[in-house]
């Protein structure tokens, strides 16, 4: 079992869920697979599917439209899983704190359907690409 | 007892898988380097297999639960019934495994009557398209490879494996003619769409329908399914080397690294085709290839 | 386009709508703007869009202290001009007739004045919820100028109507 567990390190299958985002973050995300922050070296794939993922990378403030469905692909994603809270508006819902929609940042909303979820917090608006690389590598070592 | 230790160790799952991993990693390199970036360590294809296993498996509630699990299994034991035989003429050991060419290249292709299987019964709407999909490829790239089998054969005057290596050995290889050229082009192109690659990819497409037919796999039965398709990607050159170049093992490694080198540039050169285009390319072009290809060889050049 | 060929434009209008509207005024070159009552807007701005010719672009609605006052914004691109027609719906009757019942490009926008405002579009054939999701709870509208955004929270939303 301790060598599944040394391989689940080194190779995370992500899948990326944009809950009511300006679609700043996600534009991030696709720049981490480029040749400069080539992240595909840590066996880091981006996959279409929440079936197959290991992480769930949530962008965006949590909207109540998004909720019950954020909720669910939660649940349809296999454990053991990480979730990633990217970006300002992951983590605490950024400038949008206020507003009559949001229902909270990516944390108040998890901790309802599953209270010990492990999540891992990248800020920044939007956070810088070694920002990211960091966040995920530290991410690692607490599965 | 010795057949047991062919099946399972050498040259059966344990040669074939890990051949097959490393070369897996090859291909994912290569299409790194070409896009200027560094690509994954060596180990990556293990290292994904035993993440896969530690995951736990969701069957859905749609979903027929035994068959849903059985099928990538079943389709990992053809595929290494299919190598062991291809293999044990290829390295010339002399005993079990009867079955010439044509099982062994039916075999190959229960792995993918296993994916139509596993899109049908995972209840899920985006699986039935990528299944339809699939059952049409099937039945494209079909025609022009079993065209090219048959002129081999026939060159050979016999279906077996070791009768085609035989006949190659005395009267030079199939490649170095005319013939053998044209049914190489038809053969890379009919291989690349059974490994399910790009241009081909149409079953499993990534970021069109959401992983396609595979949408409800996880864990366990995901792995099965990966294991799988690393094996073809050792088996079906290894097809290759047997029906067109057919000598020994040091020829055989250089032209399997050459055959892994034109379906990465293939892979990395070229978009996704649909379904249609597929159709026209594999029953007009490639049939009308293979023909000339059997006209060529008939006629002796 | 000169000011002669515009102000052609005005005296046109104002001759064929003459008894149907308050008051037309155009401030600058390429502006015209026709206040209309509400009962009479359905007649207006049908005649501008189909006999007219001109190309619907949006409507918007404001909170005055009255009402509301909704404007539709036409265009003529020929002749490079913008006509908007505005009303002002009484908060003692918020109610006007639909014209999205007859003209399919004005159903999305009336979706949305309503849920945002609460004005009721009479003989509309679809008023459900555009932007809003269908948790939002009924009664509260958004655009007003005495909501709140403390008004609506987390616990007001009703996920059982969410459609998961």
């Amino acid at each position: 079992m301790n060598i599944l567990k040394k391989s689940f390190k080194k190779s995370i299958w992500v899948f990326h869920l944009s809950t009511a985002a300006c679609n700043n973050c996600d534009i991030e995300v696709l720049e981490l697979l480029t040749p400069r922050y080539d992240v595909e070296r840590f066996g880091i794939k981006l996959v279409g599917s929440p079936r197959h993922a290991d992480a769930l990378l949530v962008c965006g403030a949590v909207n109540a439209h998004a909720k019950p469905r954020f909720l669910e692909v939660y649940r349809q994603t296999p454990k053991p899983c990480l979730v990633v809270a990217f970006g300002s508006c992951g983590c605490s819902s950024g400038i949008f704190r206020d507003s009559y929609s949001i229902v909270g940042p990516v944390d108040k909303v998890l901790k309802e359907e599953d209270p010990d979820a492990k999540i891992v917090y990248i800020p920044g608006c939007p956070p810088k690409p070694e920002a990211m690389i960091e966040g995920i590598i530290k991410g690692l070592e607490v599965i | 007892m010795k057949l047991l230790f062919y099946y399972l160790v050498f040259p059966g799952f344990l040669f074939a898988s890990v051949i097959g991993l490393l070369t897996v990693w090859l291909d994912r390199k290569v299409s790194a380097r070409v896009q200027w970036r560094y690509g994954p360590p060596w180990y990556q294809g293990f290292a994904d297999i035993g993440k896969l296993l530690y995951k736990e498996v969701i069957i859905p509630e749609e979903a027929f639960g035994s068959g849903f699990i059985a099928a990538p299994l079943f389709g990992l034991a053809s595929v290494t019934l299919a190598i062991t035989i291809l293999c044990v003429s290829f390295f010339g050991i002399s005993e079990g495994f009867i079955g010439d060419i044509i099982v062994v290249w039916y075999l190959f292709a229960i792995p993918a009557i296993a994916l139509i299987y596993i899109g049908s019964t995972s209840g899920n709407p985006l699986s039935s398209v990528g299944v339809s999909r699939e059952i049409k490829l099937l039945l494209s790239y079909d025609l022009p490879m079993v065209i090219v089998i048959v002129i081999m054969a026939s060159k050979a005057g016999t279906f077996s494996i070791k009768g085609i290596m035989e006949w190659q050995m005395v009267n030079g290889s199939n490649i170095s003619n005319w013939y053998g050229i044209i049914a190489f082009v038809v053969a890379i192109f009919c291989v690349q769409a059974k490994l399910g690659r790009v241009p081909f990819d149409l079953a499993e497409a990534e970021t069109e329908l959401g992983s396609g037919i595979l949408l409800e796999l996880s864990g366990g039965v995901l792995a099965a399914y990966e294991l799988s398709k690393a094996m073809m990607l050792f088996g079906l050159p290894m097809f290759l080397i047997i029906l067109f170049w057919g000598k020994g093992i040091v020829g055989g490694v250089l032209m399997y690294l050459l055959i892994i080198v034109l379906l990465v540039l293939i892979k990395n050169t070229n978009p996704r085709v649909r379904i249609d285009h597929a159709m026209r390319f594999f029953w007009g072009w490639m049939s009308g290839a293979a023909v000339l290809a059997a006209i060529l060889a008939h006629l002796g050049a | 386009m000169s000011k002669r060929e515009n102000g052609k434009v005005m005296k046109d209008l104002k001759k064929k709508l003459k008894k149907k509207i308050i008051d037309i005024a155009q401030p600058r070159e390429k502006r015209i703007y026709i206040r209309v009552e509400p009962e009479k807007t359905p007649e207006v701005v049908e005649y501008l869009f189909s006999k007219y010719k001109c190309k619907f672009c949006t409507a918007s609605g404001i909170d005055m202290r009255e009402g509301i006052e909704i404007i539709y914004h036409l265009a003529r691109e020929d002749k490079n001009m913008v006509i908007n027609v505005k009303t002002l719906v009484p908060y003692s009757k918020l109610e006007i007739e639909s014209i999205g019942r007859r003209i399919k490009a004005f159903r999305w926008i009336e979706r949305e004045i309503n849920e945002m405002f609460g004005v009721i579009f009479k003989g509309h054939p679809d008023m459900r919820r555009l932007i809003l999701p269908d948790s939002f709870p009924k009664g509260k509208y958004p655009l007003r100028k005495d909501f709140k955004n403390s008004d609506v929270t987390d616990e007001d939303y009703d996920y059982e109507r969410s459609g998961i």
